[in-house]
């Protein structure tokens, strides 16, 4: 097959078009890896809190004392440990800044509570305990803010998902156009070959690998592109640079890296099949 | 071989190209068509190597009727037919080699079978010190011959010949001829379109002359 004209404005196209697809299959991968390393995180974990309340006016030292009793000696309780007032204040300190006057709020006194895991704990009966020995105390099992990030991540994740199933489209049409466009150029060649008793799966061999291998390189250089992207972010972060700050890391690891060798496998297979319906399409129009 | 039976041909709704042709060319048998510019050679010829569906007639190649010749069935049809275009048609992309191997290839022909037959056939046409030439680098004399090479290199059952002598010297041009006959005298059916008379009048061979889309019988083959 002779290469055609405008076969580098193609390349070009599949090499984008790849790299988009790599860089939101890689966001896809992400997020669907933050999700289950938040859910990880949090799963087995619980977090009492103590607010000061001029309400009941109890000492919030002793109801963190009363609290701590309370959670050590329930069933199913691996660990229970207070934060200490210079930690809670560091926890706001990216948001409230270091001004002196922070040590003097009414901060919430926390407690982390880790669980024996696979062990079964009643959060209804272990709440009514904590709240007769702190009546300001306030159990966060972390239901409700899993719940929202769950459906933050599917969210992400669908997007991420919406964004790579309109490349893929986009592709296979970038392709099946330029492959029309080829045969339209090269119809006399597909016109001699049949002339000459050719038949369809020997002329459309000629064409479907020139154009599965045009893909397969493109698409390897935007795929390789994306990774390159993902790999540049992975060393940033390692230098301790932040990229984006309060997202998750944005370097994929070695075994998400191989996701994207799909991209020009993929990429190559739209071209041939394309290719080879083009080629069938063309000569059912040749007597 | 080919029986034209009644056969009528127009483009689209055009006017008709070919009127009511009727004519056989029996097995074996070297023939010339003749005729003025616009007469339909070219048309006709593009009916026998099974380019275009007559508009109406019937036409039998190799004992089959077209009209009831399932699609699938045409490619193995077209196989036994060599054709030198009047415009060549060689593949740019491919080697004088590998344009005359082409139909072999087609044929399913393993590579190791055919390369000195090809390599033979292209010296015989003086192209053997061309074979990896391109197409685009040859004079179109050269160009003519690899077309004739390729037409003739399966050893067709039919050879279809459109102005294959056009752009060669009289020498070269009768060496072809000779190419011809020898392919005729193993059993291929060769018919050639030609303007020129000095080629027909060499020949003892019949020829038919195409005038208002009709076929005349000018002259049976001399014996």
């Amino acid at each position: 097959m002779p290469r055609d004209k405008g076969a580098l404005s193609l390349d070009l196209v599949i090499a984008v078009m790849a790299f988009l697809a790599g860089i939101a299959l890689g966001a896809a991968l992400i997020a669907e890896r933050a999700s289950a390393d938040w859910q990880t995180g949090l799963a087995g974990r619980l977090t009492v809190q103590i607010v000061p309340s001029a309400k009941t006016k109890a000492p919030v030292d002793r109801q963190v004392a009363a609290a701590l009793a309370v959670l050590n000696a329930t069933r199913g309780v691996a660990h229970a440990e207070a934060l200490s007032q210079h930690d809670t204040v560091e926890l706001v300190r990216p948001w409230l800044g270091s001004n002196a006057l922070i040590p003097e709020l009414p901060l919430p006194r926390l407690i982390d509570v880790t669980l024996v895991p696979g062990e079964h704990v009643d959060l209804e009966t272990m709440r009514q305990q904590l709240k007769a020995a702190a009546p300001d105390s306030n159990l966060d099992d972390h239901r409700r803010w899993l719940a929202r990030l769950r459906a933050l991540v599917r969210g992400i994740l669908w997007s991420a998902y919406g964004v790579l199933a309109l490349i893929s489209l986009a592709t296979a049409a970038t392709v099946s156009f330029a492959t029309r466009a080829g045969l339209a150029a090269h119809r006399d060649i597909v016109e001699l070959l049949h002339q000459m008793g050719a038949r369809g799966g020997f002329i459309a061999r000629a064409f479907e690998w020139h154009y599965f291998l045009a893909a397969l390189v493109a698409g390897g250089i935007g795929g390789g592109l994306a990774a390159l992207f993902y790999l540049a972010a992975s060393g940033l972060e390692a230098a301790g640079l932040e990229p984006v700050p309060f997202l998750p890391p944005l370097g994929l690891h070695v075994s998400e890296l191989a996701w994207l060798l799909t991209i020009p496998v993929g990429a190559s297979w739209i071209a041939l099949i394309t290719a080879r319906l083009s080629v069938f399409g063309a000569l059912s129009r040749i007597y | 071989m080919i029986r034209f039976e009644n056969v009528g041909m127009r483009y689209r709704s055009g006017p008709e190209v070919l009127r009511d042709l009727t004519f056989t060319l029996d097995p074996g048998t070297l023939s010339f068509l003749t005729g003025p510019s616009g007469a339909g050679k070219s048309t006709l010829l593009k009916l026998m190597y099974l380019a275009e569906p007559p508009s109406r007639g019937r036409i039998t190649l190799f004992g089959s009727d077209l009209a009831n010749t399932k699609r699938s069935q045409l490619p193995a049809l077209r196989r036994r037919i060599g054709v030198v275009f009047q415009d060549f048609r060689l593949l740019d992309h491919l080697s004088a080699f590998d344009n005359v191997a082409l139909p072999l290839r087609i044929a399913g022909r393993d590579a190791a079978s055919y390369g000195q037959d090809v390599e033979e056939l292209l010296s015989w046409v003086g192209l053997g010190s061309r074979l990896e030439a391109r197409p685009a680098t040859l004079s179109g004399g050269e160009q003519q011959r690899i077309a004739i090479a390729r037409a003739v290199v399966g050893r067709p059952d039919l050879l279809l010949a459109d102005e294959p002598t056009g752009n060669v010297d009289p020498e070269m041009g009768r060496r072809l001829i000779r190419l011809f006959e020898e392919l005729n005298k193993l059993g291929t059916t060769v018919l050639i379109a030609t303007h020129d008379r000095t080629l027909i009048e060499s020949s003892r061979a019949r020829e038919m002359r195409l005038v208002d889309g009709r076929v005349i019988e000018l002259r049976s083959a001399v014996l």
